[in-house]
């Protein structure tokens, strides 16, 4: 019986960590519950904040971070221990959010999405997704220089904004970005150089304005 | 250089990846283009920027409700699959059952296909003898004349059928000689014993 986890962040370093991921898998395979609250506790705040940077809108994420890791739970049965958690689980993220904007480019064809359009070009109170008072761990994204970045990254077509979140913010190497977003490692050098050209061409505009 | 070869290079340059043999052939690349290295070094900040302002890890809202929301779908999801696996548990257990009912099932039908059917008499003795029923065999001289035998050993009852014989006279007397003393005629039908008596005149 592995222990759930004290409550905690996904950067959880006390007990719960001295269980692997696979350990903790293991338990689930045999439909230990509480493991696999652990394994979500765990990997949470990694999986919302990916999602989060993808879609931005805050309530859309929370549920969409509950689909993945139902998703998960549904697929644990059929994970190799040979492969990698991480990468497996961010690439169930990777087709969580992309079924969600397919769905969602659906439903809102020739409908006005506020979100899609700046801030500065929306009246106050007119937006239709919930604002959010920024957290403590937000207060850090809210300087000047994180707003211009995330303003440049909502640029980024879906792929490029993946595919440099997933680089320049998690961490992948190449190759776990081309088995997360099921593409060749060509695509997702391409993917990288274009989106980096196109933020810097966006920062450097900021930067002029200024 | 192709096109992909030297994003490549580009890509790997900013994150500090290159091999020796790769640095050597983006040295060449910087020279014939000077621009070509501010360049890269404003790619690699903008990196270095954006790793500094995004947080690899931010907590979901409501971290606690997150998790029980969560297992509760998963206990629903649990549910959901247990009546199915219960069906399959069902299944399984009968399955190791089929073999010996459908065993059981053959003997009844060979058995039953034994009653059912009126064999001709040399299969009848045959079947007879295979069963092992101590039973007469039959032995008809005349074509026209068919037996055959329905044997129930269980039962220890069996009947021997003939057909093709004529038909009885509704007068024949069937009655039993009780009068005649004669060694050898004693119990004969009566109306046997007229039609001797009428053979020998």
């Amino acid at each position: 019986m592995l222990m759930a986890p004290a409550e905690g962040s996904a950067h959880a370093g006390s007990s719960d960590q001295e269980v692997s991921d696979h350990q903790l898998i293991e338990a689930c395979q045999n439909g230990e519950t509480r493991a696999f609250e652990t394994l979500v506790t765990r990997h949470r705040g990694k999986v919302y904040a990916m999602i989060k940077n993808m879609i931005k809108n805050e309530a859309d994420a929370w549920d969409l971070s509950q689909e993945v890791f139902l998703k998960v739970w549904k697929a644990l049965p059929k994970f190799e221990a040979r492969a990698q958690f991480s990468t497996w689980l961010y690439r169930v993220t990777h087709n969580v959010v992309y079924d969600w904007l397919r769905k969602k480019k659906l439903d809102t064809s020739g409908e006005l999405e506020d979100s899609l359009l700046k801030p500065s070009e929306i009246a106050a109170g007119a937006t239709t997704t919930p604002s959010s008072i920024a957290r403590p761990d937000e207060a850090l994204m809210n300087n000047e220089l994180g707003v211009k970045i995330r303003q440049a990254l909502k640029t980024l077509n879906a792929e490029h904004r993946e595919t440099i979140l997933l680089r320049e913010v998690q961490g992948f190497d190449y190759k776990e970005i081309a088995q997360i977003m099921n593409c060749s490692l060509g695509t997702v050098m391409s993917r990288l150089y274009y989106a980096r050209k196109k933020l810097q061409t966006l920062l450097s505009d900021e930067k002029g304005k200024d | 250089m192709k096109k992909e070869k030297t994003e490549e290079l580009y890509v790997k340059w900013v994150d500090g990846l290159l091999t020796p043999e790769e640095e050597s052939e983006l040295a060449l690349l910087m020279k014939e283009d000077p621009s070509l290295e501010p360049d890269l070094h404003q790619s690699r900040m903008v990196s270095q920027t954006i790793q500094d302002s995004i947080l690899d890890s931010v907590e979901p809202p409501y971290g606690d409700f997150f998790n029980s929301q969560l297992m509760r779908k998963v206990e629903l999801e649990i549910a959901s699959k247990a009546p199915s696996k219960k069906a399959a548990r069902w299944w399984q257990s009968l399955r190791w059952a089929w073999a010996p009912a459908g065993g059981l099932a053959l003997v009844l039908a060979f058995f039953a296909g034994h009653r059912m059917a009126r064999p001709s008499t040399s299969e009848l003795v045959d079947s007879v003898s295979r069963a092992q029923l101590d039973l007469v065999s039959v032995y008809v001289t005349s074509d026209q004349l068919a037996a055959s035998v329905i044997a129930d050993g269980d039962g220890a009852v069996s009947a021997i059928v003939i057909e093709g014989l004529e038909d009885l006279e509704d007068n024949l007397e069937l009655a039993i000689n009780t009068e005649q003393k004669e060694e050898g005629l004693e119990g004969l039908p009566v109306s046997y014993l007229r039609s001797r008596a009428y053979q020998f005149q």
